[in-house]
């Protein structure tokens, strides 16, 4: 836990010397207690002080790279149970579980190729997970060859020794099978230098398990929490959240590693939402990763700062001065769905994207960031009205209102036509009003 | 070094409401005192319970995917609320009079509250009544179909900071339970309690809407106002303490991402991600959903399917 200002003035000298720039050490312990200084400004601060500051100063999960290169994932490191405290920092790694296949190399170029924008994020494959098998140690070497980060489900220490030595250089994490006699798989992982995930039957086992991975020379660790059911599993999820935050015990301030089986959407759901750091998927289809993609990047994104698009006046296709102008606002979502939706009618156009800080159409619009007038400004500013001769721009249907106010302050003989209320209508609304009245 | 895990203790707890009265067989939501699903430190005398949304006309917006289990049903109240509670097992039944409203055929008050007597004709469990939303109509139609339903405990779907007085008189007056429904604001939540207090509503017969986004659409928002909505309640609110009720097959079934994507997964996931965050009544749409959700729960509050 962090020291108090007081704490931290019973480590300094208190001779008030002035040397670190505060008038007295008092001065300066409080500022260092509220993380805004560092103590190497204090000449004459003890190891000891050094120490204790340290400790408390350390994050109270610690942060775990896997693998190496421009793929390479650091989880861990967060802060807060509850996200709106702060946020929650680093989004959990969703591995894909490569059971052997024939067609392995077919299946991890596409897994490597596959790239989803969602509303100002792109959803990939974040790592492999290989479960040991005979050929496993040429599984790993191709995932890691193509650069994703690996983490290998090992059965025994052969298999595993097997296929870490192969790629040892990629930084794998090393996962022993659940209640596995760790000696083993921990001297591997602290000879190689790779993280280690460890398990235990309750929460006292687990923590004592890290502890002695630690002891075994294993620099980073990840936890596998026990839970037969999702109420289990919840339970040891947020005890290991609220022990590491209060630092009930050092042997849970590590991140949190969870296997899904085939079928267990809900699991996956609730490691997610509650904690887990890295999670192994055996599902393959888009079913499954799509909404838990989506469920991430829910839970992850700062609330108080929605994703947001630049502003400016975007292409889809290759629009020209006849072609339709419409407008929205710079919440990602938004741009996100209406330009799908535009490209999927195959017609050129113009969208204009207004800076509403972030808010959704009628959001904007009850926030005041969506006015006629606002609306009319921004377009003036990015000289969205001289990309079309036509001086027709088309709003979303849910702000009709401001039809007529935005036509005033655009003035000009501009005119303005509502749209549809959901951008599914979009299509035949450009087919039958644009087409046949403006065409 | 041996680990210790204190259970939480809160100076306040989730104020217990029951649902249904008269010619039904009542559910009671709310009771716990402690962080939601945290079975393992707090009690909780009541688990999260599941409706399935019906409607008095056809929905027209709804995909094939939600359609499919209820077809030859839709659009036909009554037997669409036999065949979610002998069928599916729904827990309440949520009746959406989505005809009334002025641009979907704008049915009278007297055709709502016929179709609501026929519902409470054809099934036992409680009902909740959603009107067509925003406007004058919202009022007109809830106000009628509450008098005719006198002393059923209907719920009442929904009032809202600028229009809450007409909906908090009736259900006083004919012995309903009435949502307040806030934007995904925590403060509008605790005034809109406020007001209804003020208007002589007692709070243990009201629940919190706290407007759901749903998965990739706002989620996100509605996930910590909810959080944050129970953590006030248990740290002694009395305004923010009522059970909070989730439209949620309304909102999962908007996404876009549905027509592509495993639809059910949607609804699951939203919902699941919601009852974490503190929802105790849930409405879905998808009776696959609500068994898959029925099993999870079970699973906390002491279900046959798990243990
Ligand atoms: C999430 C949310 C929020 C989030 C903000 C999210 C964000 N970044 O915008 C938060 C919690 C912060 C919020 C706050 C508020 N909100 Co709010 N919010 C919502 C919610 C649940 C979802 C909004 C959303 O993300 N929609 C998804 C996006 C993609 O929709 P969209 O932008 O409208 O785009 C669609 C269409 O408009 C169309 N479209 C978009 N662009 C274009 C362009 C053209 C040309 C065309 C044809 C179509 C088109 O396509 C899209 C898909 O169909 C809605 C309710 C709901 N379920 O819809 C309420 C809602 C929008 N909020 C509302 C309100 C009142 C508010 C507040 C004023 C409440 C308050 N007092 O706190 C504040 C204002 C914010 C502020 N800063 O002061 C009301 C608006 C009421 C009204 N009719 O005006 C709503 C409708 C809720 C309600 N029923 O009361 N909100
Ligand atoms: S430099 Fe160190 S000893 Fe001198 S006043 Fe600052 S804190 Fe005190």
């Amino acid at each position: 836990m962090p020291l108090t200002g007081l704490q931290v003035f019973k480590l300094l000298p208190n001779t008030n010397c002035r040397e670190c720039g505060y008038p007295t050490c008092l001065a300066f312990a409080m500022k260092l207690a509220a993380g805004k200084e560092s103590l190497e400004k204090c000449p004459y601060a003890s190891p000891e002080a050094c120490a204790a500051l340290g400790a408390a100063s350390a994050p109270p999960i610690r942060g775990v790279t896997i693998g190496r290169g421009p793929r390479a994932i650091t989880v861990g490191e967060e802060t807060v149970f509850f996200r709106h405290e702060k946020t929650f920092v680093r989004r959990p790694g969703l591995f894909r579980v490569l059971n052997p296949a024939s067609d392995r190399d077919t299946l991890l170029d596409s897994w490597r190729a596959l790239r989803i924008d969602r509303a100002g994020e792109t959803f990939q494959v974040d790592g492999v997970a290989i479960p040991e098998s005979p050929g496993s140690p040429d599984d790993a070497a191709a995932a890691a060859e193509r650069g994703f980060p690996v983490a290998l489900l090992a059965a025994t220490p052969q298999g595993a020794s097997a296929m870490a030595e192969r790629i040892k250089d990629h930084r794998p994490l090393l996962v022993p099978p659940p209640g596995a006699d760790l000696g083993a798989y921990a001297g591997l992982a602290a000879r190689l230098g790779v993280p280690l995930v460890v398990s235990g039957a309750d929460l006292n086992a687990l923590a004592t398990a890290a502890m002695d991975a630690t002891r075994a020379g294993v620099a980073d660790i990840l936890l596998e929490p026990p839970g037969a059911d999702l109420c289990g599993l919840h339970h040891n999820l947020s005890g290991i959240r609220r022990c590491a935050l209060d630092r009930i015990h050092p042997g849970l301030g590590h991140p949190v590693f969870l296997r899904i089986a085939a079928g267990e959407f809900e699991k996956a759901v609730l490691g997610i939402t509650k904690f887990a750091s890295l999670l192994a998927i055996e599902d393959h289809g888009g079913e499954t990763w799509l909404p838990l993609w989506t469920l991430r990047q829910n839970i992850y994104t700062d609330p108080q700062k929605p994703l947001q698009m630049q502003p400016g006046v975007y292409s889809i296709g290759e629009p020209d001065a006849k072609s339709p102008l419409l407008v929205t606002t710079n919440f990602s979502l938004t741009y996100f769905i209406v330009s799908t939706e535009l490209e999927a009618t195959g017609l050129a156009c113009h969208l204009a994207v207004v800076d509403a800080e972030g808010l959704s159409v009628l959001t904007a619009w009850s926030a005041g960031k969506f006015s006629g007038d606002r609306v009319a400004k921004s377009l003036r500013a990015m000289q969205a009205t001289e990309r079309v001769s036509h001086r027709t721009a088309i709003i979303p249907g849910y702000v009709s209102v401001i039809s007529g106010e935005l036509e005033d302050a655009l003035g000009d003989g501009w005119r303005v036509l509502v749209g549809p209320q959901e951008a599914s209508d979009i299509a035949p609304f450009l087919r039958d009003v644009w087409e046949t009245v403006f065409r | 070094m041996s680990l210790e895990l204190k259970p939480k203790r809160w100076a306040g707890a989730i104020r217990e409401v029951t649902l249904g009265s008269g010619s039904r067989r009542p559910v009671t939501v709310g009771g716990g005192n402690g962080l939601p699903l945290h079975t393992f430190e707090a009690s909780f005398p009541h688990r999260p319970v599941f409706a399935l949304e019906i409607t008095d006309v056809a929905p027209p917006r709804w995909i094939d995917t939600v359609r499919q289990p209820w077809n030859g049903v839709l659009g036909q109240p009554a037997a669409a609320a036999r065949r979610a509670v002998d069928e599916f097992g729904a827990d309440l039944v949520m009746l959406h009079l989505m005809g009334t409203h002025p641009d979907r055929g704008n049915r009278s008050p007297d055709d709502a509250a016929a179709d609501v007597r026929a519902v409470l004709e054809s099934v036992r469990v409680p009902l909740i009544v959603k009107g067509p939303g925003a406007g004058p109509k919202q009022n007109d139609v809830l106000a009628r179909v509450a008098e005719e339903c006198q002393g059923e405990g209907l719920v009442l779907h929904s009032a809202c900071q600028e229009e809450y007085k007409t909906l908090a008189a009736v259900a006083v007056a004919y012995g309903h339970v009435l949502v307040a429904e806030s934007p995904i604001d925590m403060n509008i939540a605790k005034q809109l309690n406020i007001l209804l207090s003020d208007a002589s509503m007692d709070l243990r017969h009201t629940l919190i809407d706290p407007l759901t986004g749903g998965l990739g659409y706002g989620l996100e928002y509605t996930y910590s106002v909810m959080e944050r909505i129970r953590l006030a309640a248990l740290g002694g609110d009395a305004m923010l303490s009522s059970p909070m009720i989730c439209l949620v097959g309304e909102e999962a079934w908007k996404a876009k991402e549905v027509k592509v994507s495993g639809g059910v997964h949607w609804e699951v996931a939203t919902a699941l991600t919601l009852i974490e965050a503190g929802a105790e009544v849930l409405v879905l749409r998808h009776p696959e959903a609500l068994a898959r959700l029925r099993k999870q729960v079970d699973c906390w509050f002491g279900g046959e399917t798990c243990r």
